[in-house]
């Protein structure tokens, strides 16, 4: 086994406790990535990636770092990755998806807080994720008021921005979320040195602009009634892609989608015959999140799109390239950045349009929207999301879970009746 | 799976030996599985790590593809119940 003991003793780790987490991650693995048949061969990437997930991508940005290089450690799909690459940074995704790292951050935030807030919060104080570890600075964002908070707690342990996302969408909160990115710039550039100019963030937007195509990819071959890879595998692609290099990323994406274009055209289906295809819409499913999309997928249903930060929403609108200002630039980055349909927004009907629109293009059969517990955003929606859903016809199931196994029983109950009473239809 | 099934699992040193044999089994037609290292192997060392998942058919196969190729690994361990769809035990 590769040994990566040394760089998480120099990143301040707690062994003894991280160790526990090492414990549990390879048989969550092999129960909902390795128990599958038939999985695309492409996918041995991301098998790789999450078999080491503490060591190879932690040594890189180690590596990167001891070359001068800062990485900006970001929260939320709002965060314009293409500012910090366009300064030489690195950005990883810090969504905390584990139980292990919940009561870390109960010991300083309410129970009630959701438990992605918590688990994140606590990947970092209780030292135990070498990601939280390694960042140079965090990026916090005014999305949700249990973030607003929990950024506050992070400030006091690591270098902290938080940009002020706008509430809603009016073109004065488009220009105010261009003058964010552009505050946000100056920000970057102090902290690593480094001047953005327009060519250089022109690059770093099609850098970010060809990880989206590449991952629109493999989501239009979900679209196919013959379903060339389960929602488990895509899930995985997706959450990986948040703390993967990019262009690594939209490589090994386009390569999966290759594959997956060719096994439509060969009729290779990973769905047993008459499988439901279910839309997840709701709170995003950071890694290790597997718990939904395993339960929907041994359910005798598969999981063919997300609707979510951790889905379409990370990859859905390209930027404007056409642009040679910095001024235009961060104005294409707020035109395309605000197009995302979060809950935090109000009014927020884009996103019942996205779902609605994303049931037709993929053949869906139902949807099952799930919060995180205490996530009362997302919670509240769910009340405009099954009327528009009741009235197109297309049934829906509304559950509430967080990370710990005591509700998978219960859920596979729910989930289980409601994948049966749209077989009955 | 039913979570009796037996599987093997190739270890190794480090990623890249892992990588190298997984090439070379790839390149033979031999079905094998990145995998994490199940924690019962090497219980108590604070490290991850991938293996190879190699279905108990294959084996034998692989033990000769490794043998012509003179392919470093540490190990080759048989467990039983590892994968199990149902367990519904998270991390």
């Amino acid at each position: 086994m590769s040994d990566y003991r040394s760089m998480w003793q120099d990143l301040g780790m707690d062994l003894e406790n991280h160790d526990l987490l090492c414990q549990v991650l390879p048989t969550a693995v092999g129960d909902v990535f390795l128990s599958q048949k038939n999985r695309p061969k492409a996918m041995d990437f991301w098998d790789l990636v999450i078999s080491e997930v503490h060591g190879i991508r932690p040594a890189e940005l180690v590596k990167a770092q001891q070359e001068g290089r800062k990485v900006f450690g970001t929260f939320c799909v709002y965060v314009p990755d293409e500012v910090i690459i366009a300064a030489n940074g690195i950005v990883t995704g810090l969504c905390g998806g584990s139980q292990f790292w919940v009561p870390d951050g109960e010991k300083v935030l309410p129970k009630s807080t959701c438990p992605l807030v918590k688990a994140s919060v606590g990947a970092r104080l209780g030292r135990t994720c070498p990601f939280f570890r390694i960042a140079d600075m965090y990026v916090g964002e005014t999305t949700c008021d249990a973030k607003k908070k929990a950024y506050e707690i992070l400030g006091e342990d690591v270098p902290m921005y938080v940009m002020d996302v706008p509430q809603m969408k009016r073109p004065q909160d488009i220009v105010r979320w261009k003058d964010e990115i552009a505050a946000f710039a100056k920000r970057v550039e102090e902290f690593t040195g480094n001047t953005i100019t327009p060519q250089k963030l022109a690059e770093a937007i099609k850098v970010i602009n060809e990880r989206r195509k590449a991952l629109k990819r493999v989501f239009d071959c979900r679209k196919s009634e013959c379903l060339p890879i389960s929602g488990r595998d895509a899930l995985l692609m997706m959450q990986i892609s948040f703390f993967d290099d990019p262009v690594r990323c939209a490589k090994m994406c386009n390569r999966l989608a290759d594959e997956l274009e060719q096994r439509i055209k060969d009729g290779v289906s990973v769905a047993e015959a008459g499988a439901k295809r279910i839309l997840v819409t709701g709170t995003p499913l950071a890694v290790p999140n597997w718990k939904l999309h395993q339960i929907i997928e041994t359910s005798g249903a598969v999981v063919v799109c997300e609707e979510m930060c951790t889905g379409n929403r990370y990859f859905e609108n390209l930027v404007d390239e056409t642009q040679e200002t910095l001024e235009g630039q961060f104005m294409a980055l707020a035109e395309r950045y605000m197009k995302t349909n979060c809950a935090c927004f109000t009014p927020n009907k884009g996103r019942i349009d996205d779902i609605m629109r994303m049931v037709k293009e993929y053949h869906v059969d139902g949807v099952i929207d799930c919060n995180l517990k205490f996530c009362c955003l997302y919670d509240t929606e769910k009340y405009q999301v099954s009327r528009a859903l009741k009235e197109a016809g297309v049934p829906v199931l509304s559950l509430e879970t967080d990370y710990a196994d005591t509700d998978a029983e219960q859920l596979r109950t729910r989930v289980g009746a409601f994948v049966e009473m749209i077989s009955a239809k | 799976m039913p979570s009796s099934q037996l599987s093997y699992y190739i270890l190794f040193s480090n990623y890249l030996q892992g990588l190298a044999l997984h090439d070379i089994l790839d390149g033979e037609d031999i079905p094998n599985r990145i995998a994490p290292v199940p924690r019962c192997v090497h219980g108590g060392e604070l490290s991850c790590g991938m293996s190879l998942m190699i279905e108990p058919r294959w084996i034998e196969r692989v033990k000769d593809s490794i043998a012509r190729h003179n392919a470093e690994h540490l190990n080759i361990v048989s467990l039983e119940g590892q994968n199990n769809p149902h367990r519904d035990q998270y991390c």
